[in-house]
């Protein structure tokens, strides 16, 4: 089943994306007689003729003048060449530049969320679950319902008012020479860490109270299997029992969960970003929908599709490698 | 018990990370240099300094301080300081500059000379500053200029930059289809001037040449004073057919050039320090203007242009001093919040720009509408521009800070003209006479107190952004008063393509500005020209086109600005564009480093006026 | 006179379960705030005669305060912020709740084809980001409610449709169903008399906890700038605060009542939808959890593995672990 499942999976996969990029292409097309309106400069004081003569060069220049499925099929072998199309931005800096620029500042944010959530969650998740009923058993149960009702944007803003602009402790907005002076060294690591602790603390409470709670009941779950019983009335000791045989199998479906958040790892911080002035993909995404810059939008747009899907299709199949069969079945290597 | 330790690493590192990042502070505080940090609101900053490609958010302010135009012109006073050049004239026929005894453009004299109709042209010479060099050392001469013009003028190489540029009054025509010259309009001593009649010693050929401009006053406005000059020996050999200057997508050489801005300006480009957070510009010892005791005319040495993606953001940072001063203008809600501070001024100054209620008082058949019907009668819109209450928009919407508009859209200055002002009655006895026109066209009103037309309420939609709502809501309230409703209907993202050029709109809001420099492209703009223009209501009244053209092309300077007064009165009598008001200019900036700030009006604390008188406290 | 007994209606049992009389309560309170809120808003915020002063902090009149940008009073404003979040929750939820139970019957029910089609269009569904999304629909087509409450209803379908096709795949194999089949009854028939009914629990539960996830959704969203922006809701108050200076001039109020309200909001639903959950399906309560956690994962794989168990008719791995106390 194996390799016919992982070349119906890419087939697929590709199949998607082809379809994803020609919506791409076309959505901001749908209902623009000429979709070149948006480059061309105002009249100003030249005559009629002058100004047809302005946007013929300006078609020529953004590629219009050719017909729609020539400039598609342009798009598609620029794509080929790693092309996602040329911003309207001052200076016309490439769609691609642009993203390689923010890219590894929202994988600062989202990697150290994950890293965060995962960690303290499985902390605190078997810690609730080896104490069943105990205060912090109960507390995580009631702090999940309340953590999803709590949209993690308002808790940034209130970490914001408070640690940022209140106290100090952290600074509120994004300090404007935190990129621009990045070099490795120990105080820009430092300045780094700085501002990124209040946008991690907030979108990681959400996540550490949800892998809490899905280790726990995870945790719990695995424990009630046949076979620990049969560890345990074999005599094994508890620390043996909790650690190789619990702990190893109850963390299967946290790692599964946690293949699925990938894919949300570079477009989920957009509100995140916006209320720090983090400078990541979120805040570029935000600045080309202000200023109308739809090659950049949609290059985003397209890059965030493609990295979905290709996350996608690497967590199937890793999954089809640890079947999970095995393990909700009962039966045991 | 084993999973302790981890945690308690962890709690540690944060600890530390905490404590070591205490230790830093940002660089402004501790710099004693002379440096002035700048906040810039905007969505990206330029990576290349090409100056005819934008004039978009930063672009226009860098440009200006890294290249020079042959002239200065102050905007309010219409006069012209040196700049590249330091000599200039109209001539007269014998070829004779015309200047008065202080050296002044004879106005008069220009009239005689050129008033009539055989008019083709105006010569008029220009001697350059031989003291002016590039920032990489060449001197700047007539090449230069001839180049940049040349450049300007020629579609095909300078593909549609010259657009921007607004060299149309330049009598240096390229043929759009072949691509040659087909008239000559700058004359050096290497491209026939003396030939043709333009004296140019062999001693003054680098600093001597001529322009041959069309027969209106304000033509040589825009190419003294806007143009900004390429340096020949850089541009040239990268400039062909298949490289024109605006490519966007510009080869590795023309890439190159753009990012190292070679300039005759007061500042270059700081190009290790610059990247697209900051922009840092180095302030030139070579400099060919200097301040009146012969030191350096801007006193500050190096300029950091740091970006600022939202305005509260800029705001945070002026507070906690990470910069020296907003070069962006506040809402006057934040007002409070500098008043609290020490260090930090508030610079209020009157803005230029009047905020205007335009209606689309002649839209295209095809995008007619009931409501669009009503606002084609005059008295209909003579009725709500009676009932606007300046004195209550400016206290509501911007709490205080700003100054009444009048109906002739041009502020107080040399060209105002009070009569033009037609609200200048008090608001009541305005609401009473505008109740009794309406009263005469729609008396019927619903329960509401809507006036009604055959039954349908009289409602019209203002387009606008969401940061005019609460202007609208205003509004709202004003025309409530006189039984008319308004509605807020959002512009979207091209509003100019999608509403405004073809008409597509009940009213909506516009700022407009006429100063002595502008108003013969401005006026033509905005009430004559029914393509692709500001004139949104697409207005064509046969009077007022006609004044307007006999005031862009009369040669006699008083009769220009007479005639841009009967324009005023006109212009209010159409009741086309209502005037709102005119919002102050609200900056900001610290004193802890630099005092000297100067206001200027229309523009933010950051001027050429303040880099001008800057001082470092503490070194007197 | 002998009381009639009768067996505790929907209603009844949610208010008896202790969290769902909570969240009930609630409810009524967060709907009748929305209903009355011109008669407990002392002001209208949408009159513009009714400003008073920018930024003026809590007092008597102004129970939170006035906002900095335009004096609105914000105690007025939390009031009718309740309308939208309810409005577009409780809609998107319900539309949600049809286009889920109709495509997901159809997927489980109609035979192959829809069924491999419908899965397909999940897969991608779940794959396109979409907060990235909304914000290109919103500036091509205009920001309204009505553009939200459609991409909410395009992209939200999926979970509700995939969780519907399991029980109807678990129906399927049950012995009424297959005697009505062999009674010669349609599909058609078949699908809306006894498979609807049976999956009806899931979708009340299932329109709770939706329209719980919508109403912070939709806050996010209007916290972005893409709701309509004429119309009063909490996320808008939040962005207005922000862009307004709250956090500058230190005005707490603004931004932790819209806060509190969408907390309260969205706490009520789920209280709701989980009681609700638990009173269908009270053995779900106790067992589960692992299953539970894998069918809520967006992995084809995974989905394909529990199909291909549940076509076989393996029974419910549920049932294998109900075993002991948990």
């Amino acid at each position: 089943m194996r390799k016919g499942y992982l070349l119906e999976r890419v087939l697929y996969t590709l199949l998607i994306f082809m379809v994803v990029v020609t919506l791409n292409f076309f959505i901001p097309r749908i209902g623009v007689e000429d979709p070149a309106q948006r480059y061309y400069p105002p009249q100003g004081n030249m005559s009629d003729t002058e100004y047809n003569i302005i946007k013929q060069l300006t078609k020529k220049q953004y590629g219009f003048d050719v017909s729609p499925w020539e400039q598609y099929l342009r798009y598609l072998s620029g794509l080929t060449r790693g092309d996602l199309g040329t911003s309207l931005q001052p200076g016309s800096p490439k769609v691609a530049t642009l993203i390689a620029q923010r890219l590894p500042w929202t994988l600062v944010l989202s990697v150290s969320n994950m890293v965060i959530c995962v960690t303290l969650g499985l902390i605190l998740g078997t810690s609730a679950a080896w104490r069943r009923g105990s205060v912090v058993d109960r507390a995580l149960m009631n702090a999940s319902t309340v953590m999803t009702a709590l949209p993690s944007f308002f808790l940034a803003l209130v970490f914001s008012l408070y640690m940022g602009f209140e106290w100090g402790w952290f600074p509120a907005y994004t300090e404007p020479d935190m990129v621009a002076s990045f070099d490795f060294s120990w105080r820009a690591i430092v300045q780094v860490a700085r501002n990124a602790a209040l946008p991690v603390i907030a979108m990681s409470i959400g996540g550490i109270i949800s892998y809490g709670q899905g280790t726990r009941n995870s945790v719990i779950a695995v424990s009630q299997e046949d076979f620990i019983t049969t560890a345990r009335a074999k005599g094994m000791s508890t620390r043996t029992v909790k650690y190789r045989h619990v702990l190893r199998n109850a963390l299967l479906p946290i790692v599964t969960s946690l293949g699925m958040s990938v894919s949300g790892l570079i477009g989920g911080s957009v509100v995140i970003e916006q209320i720090f002035n983090w400078n990541g993909m979120g805040t570029l995404f935000l600045t080309a929908n202000n200023t109308n810059d739809y090659p950049l939008m949609m290059g985003i747009m397209l890059f965030l599709s493609a990295f979905a899907l290709v996350a996608n299709l690497i967590t199937d199949l890793i999954y089809s490698l640890i079947d999970p069969r095995v393990t909700v079945g009962g039966s045991r290597s | 018990m084993q999973r302790r330790k981890p945690v308690a690493l962890a709690w540690l590192l944060c600890l530390v990370l905490f404590l070591g990042g205490c230790a830093t502070d940002f660089e402004r505080k501790q710099d004693s240099s002379n440096t002035l940090y700048i906040a810039e609101v905007a969505s990206a900053f330029p990576q290349s300094f090409m100056p005819w490609f934008s004039r978009d958010g930063i672009a226009p302010t860098i440009s200006s301080l890294l290249y020079s135009t042959l002239l200065s012109h102050d905007d309010l006073t219409d006069s012209y300081k040196e700049n590249l050049a330091c000599e200039w004239a109209y001539l007269d026929r014998q070829g004779l500059p015309m200047l008065t005894e202080n050296g002044q453009v004879d106005f008069e004299r220009l009239e005689e000379e050129y008033g009539g109709k055989d008019t083709a042209f105006i010569p008029v010479r220009f001697a350059l500053n031989p003291e002016a060099v590039w920032s990489d050392g060449q001197p700047v001469t007539v090449e230069d200029v001839f180049f940049t013009f040349d450049l300007a003028a020629n579609q095909k190489l300078s593909n549609h930059a010259g657009a921007l540029v607004w060299v149309n009054d330049l009598l240096h025509k390229y043929d759009q289809n072949t691509g040659r010259l087909r008239r000559q309009g700058i004359y050096t001593y290497d491209t026939g001037a003396n030939e043709r009649g333009y004296p140019i010693l062999e001693s003054e050929k680098d600093q001597v040449f001529y322009f041959e401009i069309s027969k209106v006053l304000g033509a040589i406005t825009p190419l003294v004073s806007t143009v900004l000059v390429l340096p020949r020996h850089i541009y040239a050999d990268l400039i062909s057919l298949d490289h024109p200057i605006n490519n966007t997508d510009p080869d590795q050489a023309l890439r190159h050039a753009y990012e190292n801005p070679v300039g005759c300006g007061p500042y270059r480009l700081h190009r290790e320090a610059t990247n697209n957070q900051e922009i840092v510009l180095q302030r030139r010892a070579d400099y060919h203007i200097k301040d009146k005791d012969g030191g350096l005319l801007y006193k500050v040495d190096l300029l950091k242009f740091i970006l600022f993606q939202e305005i509260n953001v800029a705001i945070y940072a002026l507070k906690k001093g990470h910069v020296d001063v907003l070069d962006a203008s506040v809402s006057a809600n934040y007002a409070r919040l500098f008043e609290q501070e020490e260090d930090i001024t508030l610079f209020p100054t009157p803005g230029i720009f009047a905020q205007t209620l335009v209606i689309n008082l002649n839209p295209p058949s095809d995008r007619m509408t009931p409501a669009r019907r009503q606002l084609v009668n005059p008295q209909l819109r003579r009725a709500l521009a009676l009932a606007l209450d300046q004195d209550a928009l400016i206290s509501f919407v911007l709490s205080g800070r700003g100054r009444k508009a009048p109906m002739g859209l041009v502020l107080e200055g040399e060209l105002y003209n009070p009569d033009a002002n037609l609200l200048s009655e008090p608001i009541a006895l305005r609401l009473q006479e505008s109740n009794r026109i309406l009263d005469g066209l729609y008396p019927q009103k619903d329960e509401m107190g809507y006036r009604l037309d055959e039954g349908h309420r009289l409602s019209y939609q203002i387009l606008g952004s969401p940061g005019e709502q609460d202007l609208i809501n205003y509004l709202q309230v004003l025309f409530q008063k006189i039984g008319v409703e308004v509605r807020y209907a959002a512009k979207g993202s091209s509003p100019e393509n999608t509403y405004l050029y073809n008409g597509n709109f009940d009213m909506t809001l516009q700022s407009v500005s006429f100063t002595p420099a502008n108003v013969d492209i401005m006026m033509n703009a905005h009430f004559c020209n029914l393509n692709r223009s500001s004139n949104y209501g697409r207005l064509s009244d046969e009077e007022l086109t006609r004044t307007i053209g006999l005031m862009r092309a009369t040669l006699n300077r008083d009769l220009k600005f007479d005639l841009v007064r009967q324009i005023q009165e006109q212009v209010a009598q159409q009741y086309y564009k209502l005037p709102l008001y005119c919002q102050d200019v609200l900056s900001a900036a610290r004193t802890d480093r630099y005092t000297g700030w100067v206001k200027a009006e229309g523009t933010t604390a950051f001027n050429s006026d303040s880099l001008m008188s800057l001082r470092q406290v503490g070194k007197e | 006179m002998k009381r009639v007994h009768r067996s505790p209606n929907l209603l009844q049992k949610v208010w008896q379960h202790p969290q769902g009389k909570l969240g009930l309560v609630l409810v009524c309170l967060l709907v009748i705030t929305a209903l009355a809120a011109p008669l407990i808003a002392p002001f209208d915020p949408y009159d513009v005669t009714q400003r008073a002063e920018k930024g003026l902090s809590p007092s008597l009149t102004h129970l939170l305060g006035t906002s900095i940008s335009t004096g609105q009073d914000i105690f007025s404003m939390l009031v009718y912020g309740t309308r939208v979040s309810l409005l577009v929750g409780v809609v998107t939820g319900l539309s949600t709740m049809f286009l889920g139970a109709f495509m997901g019957i159809l997927a489980g029910y109609g035979g192959r084809l829809w069924d491999t089609l419908i899965m397909r269009v999940v897969d991608v569904m779940l794959v396109i980001p979409t907060l990235p999304l909304t914000i290109v629909l919103t500036n091509l087509f205009g920001k309204s409610y009505g553009m939200i409450i459609f991409i909410f209803t395009i992209f939200g379908w999926v979970g509700l449709a995939r969780v519907i096709r399991s029980q109807v795949l678990v129906l399927k194999n049950s012995n009424y169903i297959k005697a009505a089949q062999l009674a010669g009854a349609s599909k058609l028939y078949v699908m809306f008399q006894h498979i609807l009914p049976g999956v009806s629990h899931l979708l009340i539960m299932s329109t709770a906890l939706t329209s719980a996830g919508i109403m912070v959704a939709e806050a996010g969203l209007s916290f972005l700038g893409l709701g309509d922006p004429t119309a009063i809701s909490w996320g808008k108050m939040l962005a207005e605060a922000q862009s307004g200076g709250a956090l500058l001039f230190g005005h707490w109020w603004w931004i932790m009542a819209p806060g509190i309200g969408i907390f309260i909001s969205v706490f009520a639903f789920m209280r709701v939808g989980l009681a609700l959950e638990e009173v269908f399906n009270p053995r779900m309560k106790r067992s589960g959890a692992l299953i539970r956690l894998f069918k809520s994962m967006n992995s084809s794989y995974i989905q394909q593995i529990f199909d291909d168990m549940e076509e076989r008719g393996i029974p419910q791995i549920e049932d294998a672990m109900e075993r002991g106390t948990v």
